[in-house]
């Protein structure tokens, strides 16, 4: 794939000049994923980052060049379900219904409604930011959120150590509701990336799920500068696999052959800086865990 | 032709349901309210029906599913009953403050705890600050006529707001009574096709739907809301006035007066009792008692001036609430009609009656009782009365 060829002249659906924080992953993202997308798309972005950051617009200004509005935080799936289903009923099969919408409005509040519309085969696409928590009112903890994250929610204190619950794996979730197209991508894999939202693009009989993990150095405490550097961290210590899911088969499509210790992506985030050896090893423990069934998945499956 | 069935009144939303042609159905099963949408989804699954039907996992999801269609421009219809309508208070909310027209049939509930099933209008009755229009009907035929009534109303330019078609559980929902079925072009005729001016989420027309909206915007869209209930009350007589010529029944409009030359004593009712109360004023009057009857049809927007007006010469009057208003020491609607005869400086003796709850009967006894009862008060213009509970 020649990326020039798919972004020259690709136009930039998003306004310029969002809140953002500086290095957030989250924007970048969602103006790539757009501009993959294209004009004939309606976007739903409920409360989260993004909306917080104006992308639904303020006042009477709108954020973006598309049709856009703002779901509940627990209906974004259901919402634009709707939305399809009349745009299908009226034979306008060509205007595409996304989502973009955050771990907490995805894993949390809004797991019912999507779970619902992946189990009816919706035909929209579900692009879930999950930079693990509810960074938009400041880093509460979320179902996404790592084991030892310190949140506001789940403080380091002299008698509790962050989080004390390991991450909700939402794209495997997904993929055992049968969706059509599962993937996980990451902004610091851009081939890979750019190929899974063109392939979810063309989903055309039921539900395309992506789950991007997205770096955020506002919560995560870290270098703006860092935000890919990180994201490709998370990749090349398996805490973050690379994969998709088609026709009952998982695909790696990012091979890790000698992974880093996790330790590598751990140590560089202030919100992990106080674990011991002992939670580390946890973490490290559960990532291998997890890289170990998803090769198994995957084993089943032409490489 | 048209033709009269056999239906239960669940049925007889179906067929309303149907008969408005929606481009899309969302609902979640609930009782009393089930079979409303098994028969739509019998009638689909015939090929007598043909619509977009989304069987979701949630009346959240099911009020959710709706608002996105309607906001791509769908006429839509769901079903619900009191847990169910609890649960879809978040989107239900945003329904009417986003202005966006549909009818929701209500197979009324009583809320939980205790737990119960049976019927009552707590449900909707603690909704009624939440923008929508709430019709509450009499009868089977009523439930079909106010669904198709609803949609006209719901979609008017000046109203564009959605609509509740509530009736009461089991005493409605699942008793049969001959309604007539009107035919589809009769129907077509009065209903056109929906088309949306104002919101729309559409490629070809792109715009922002429901930015962050500051506070003295915001409250241009709660008094434009406002005054679009107002709207509401002068279409809702139009609609029924044009309903009658062409399909030869109506109903009143926001209120409906039976009975009230010279009556000293009126009794309020809404919903399925006000049956038993028309016989108990026949009952009464046929001894010489001056008595009369206001049926509420509807409740949002309240119908403060027609309510004055017919209690006008009243020389004492009880309301009859099958729900209750915590913290008042009676139901809403006794409070909203003295509320509105208070605001025009009118004071009469007034006695509140509640009954009716989870599926407890209103008798004509119960009637009879609470109407000898305003009859006394009348007569003697006792002082201020404890509620009646007629149980």
């Amino acid at each position: 794939m020649n990326l020039q060829e798919v972004f020259y002249g690709a136009e930039d659906l998003i306004s310029p000049g969002l809140s953002a924080c500086p290095g957030c992953a989250g924007e970048l993202t969602m103006r790539t994923v757009m501009k993959i997308m294209g004009k004939n798309t309606i976007l739903g972005v409920p409360p989260g980052c993004m909306a917080g950051a104006g992308v639904v617009g303020w006042n009477r200004l709108s954020g973006a060049k598309v049709p856009i509005t703002i779901p509940l935080l627990d209906n974004t799936a259901s919402m634009l379900a709707g939305i399809r289903r009349y745009y299908q009923s009226q034979g306008r099969n060509d205007v595409r219904v996304v989502a973009f919408a955050g771990d907490g409005a995805t894993a949390d509040a809004g797991f019912q409604a999507l779970s619902g519309a992946a189990e009816r085969g919706e035909n929209i696409i579900y692009i879930c930011y999950d930079n693990e928590g509810y960074m938009n009112t400041g880093f509460q903890r979320s179902g996404t959120s790592s084991k030892g994250s310190n949140t506001s929610t789940t403080p380091v204190g002299a008698m509790r150590k962050g989080k004390a619950q390991h991450k909700k794996d939402l794209p495997l979730l997904l993929a055992m509701h049968n969706a059509a197209y599962v993937a996980t991508v990451s902004p610091a894999y851009v081939q890979d990336f750019v190929r899974k939202i063109e392939k979810a693009k063309e989903v055309t009989c039921g539900l395309a799920y992506i789950h991007v993990l997205s770096p955020c150095p506002t919560g995560w405490w870290f270098d703006p500068k860092d935000t890919i550097k990180l994201a490709r961290l998370a990749v090349q210590t398996n805490f973050f696999p690379l994969y998709e899911y088609e026709d009952g088969r998982f695909y790696q499509t990012v091979s890790v052959k000698q992974a880093k210790p996790v330790q590598e992506f751990v140590s560089r985030l202030g919100k992990f800086k106080h674990l011991d050896q002992e939670a580390i090893a946890d973490l490290q423990q559960w990532t291998d865990r997890r890289a170990n069934l998803l090769q198994r998945l995957c084993a089943e499956s032409p490489a | 032709m048209p033709v009269v069935k056999a239906l239960t009144g669940n049925e007889s939303a179906a067929h309303g349901a149907a008969l408005a042609r929606p481009d899309l159905i969302a609902a979640y099963p609930i009782t009393p309210q089930s079979s409303v949408v098994e028969n739509l989804a019998q009638m689909l699954a015939d090929g007598k029906l043909s619509c977009e039907m989304v069987e979701v996992e949630s009346e959240h999801s099911a009020m959710s599913v709706i608002q996105g269609a309607a906001l791509a421009g769908a006429r839509t219809f769901t079903a619900t009953s009191a847990q169910g309508l609890a649960l879809m208070y978040e989107p239900y909310f945003r329904m009417s403050t986003l202005r966006l027209p549909m009818v929701m049939a209500v197979a009324g509930r009583e809320m939980t705890s205790p737990e119960t099933i049976w019927g009552g209008q707590q449900d909707t009755v603690s909704l009624r600050e939440a923008g929508w229009i709430q019709f509450y009907v009499e009868d089977n035929q009523e439930i079909l006529d106010t669904v198709i009534q609803g949609y006209k109303v719901a979609e008017h330019q000046g109203v564009l707001l959605p609509v509740n078609v509530c009736y009461d559980g089991f005493f409605l929902s699942h008793l049969t009574e001959g309604v007539e079925i009107p035919d589809q072009e009769q129907v077509d005729s009065f209903l056109p096709q929906y088309r949306p001016q104002h919101v729309i989420l559409d490629p070809q027309r792109p715009m922002a739907v429901d930015p962050m909206t500051p506070g003295n915007l915001l409250m241009k869209y709660r008094r434009n809301h406002l005054e679009a209930m107002q709207t509401a009350l002068r279409v809702i007589d139009e609609i029924d006035a044009d309903f009658y010529r062409v399909f030869g029944r109506r109903y009143g409009g926001t209120i409906e007066e039976y009975r009230l030359e010279g009556a000293d004593a009126v009794l309020v009712t809404i919903g399925s009792m006000t049956g038993a109360a028309r016989e108990v004023v026949d009952l009464l009057r046929d001894q010489g008692k001056k008595v009369g009857l206001v049926k509420v049809r509807v409740l949002r927007p309240f119908p403060l001036k027609r309510i004055v007006r017919a209690l006008r010469s009243a020389k004492a009057i009880g309301v009859v609430d099958r729900s209750v208003s915590f913290g008042w020491n009676s139901g809403a609607l006794f409070q909203e009609v003295l509320a509105a005869l208070g605001s025009q400086g009118m004071v009469m003796p007034a006695v509140s009656f509640i009954g009716g709850l989870g599926g407890a009967d209103i008798s004509n006894d119960h009637m009879l009782k609470a109407l000898t009862t305003v009859l006394e008060v009348s007569a003697n213009q006792a002082a201020e009365q404890e509620t009646v509970w007629l149980d």
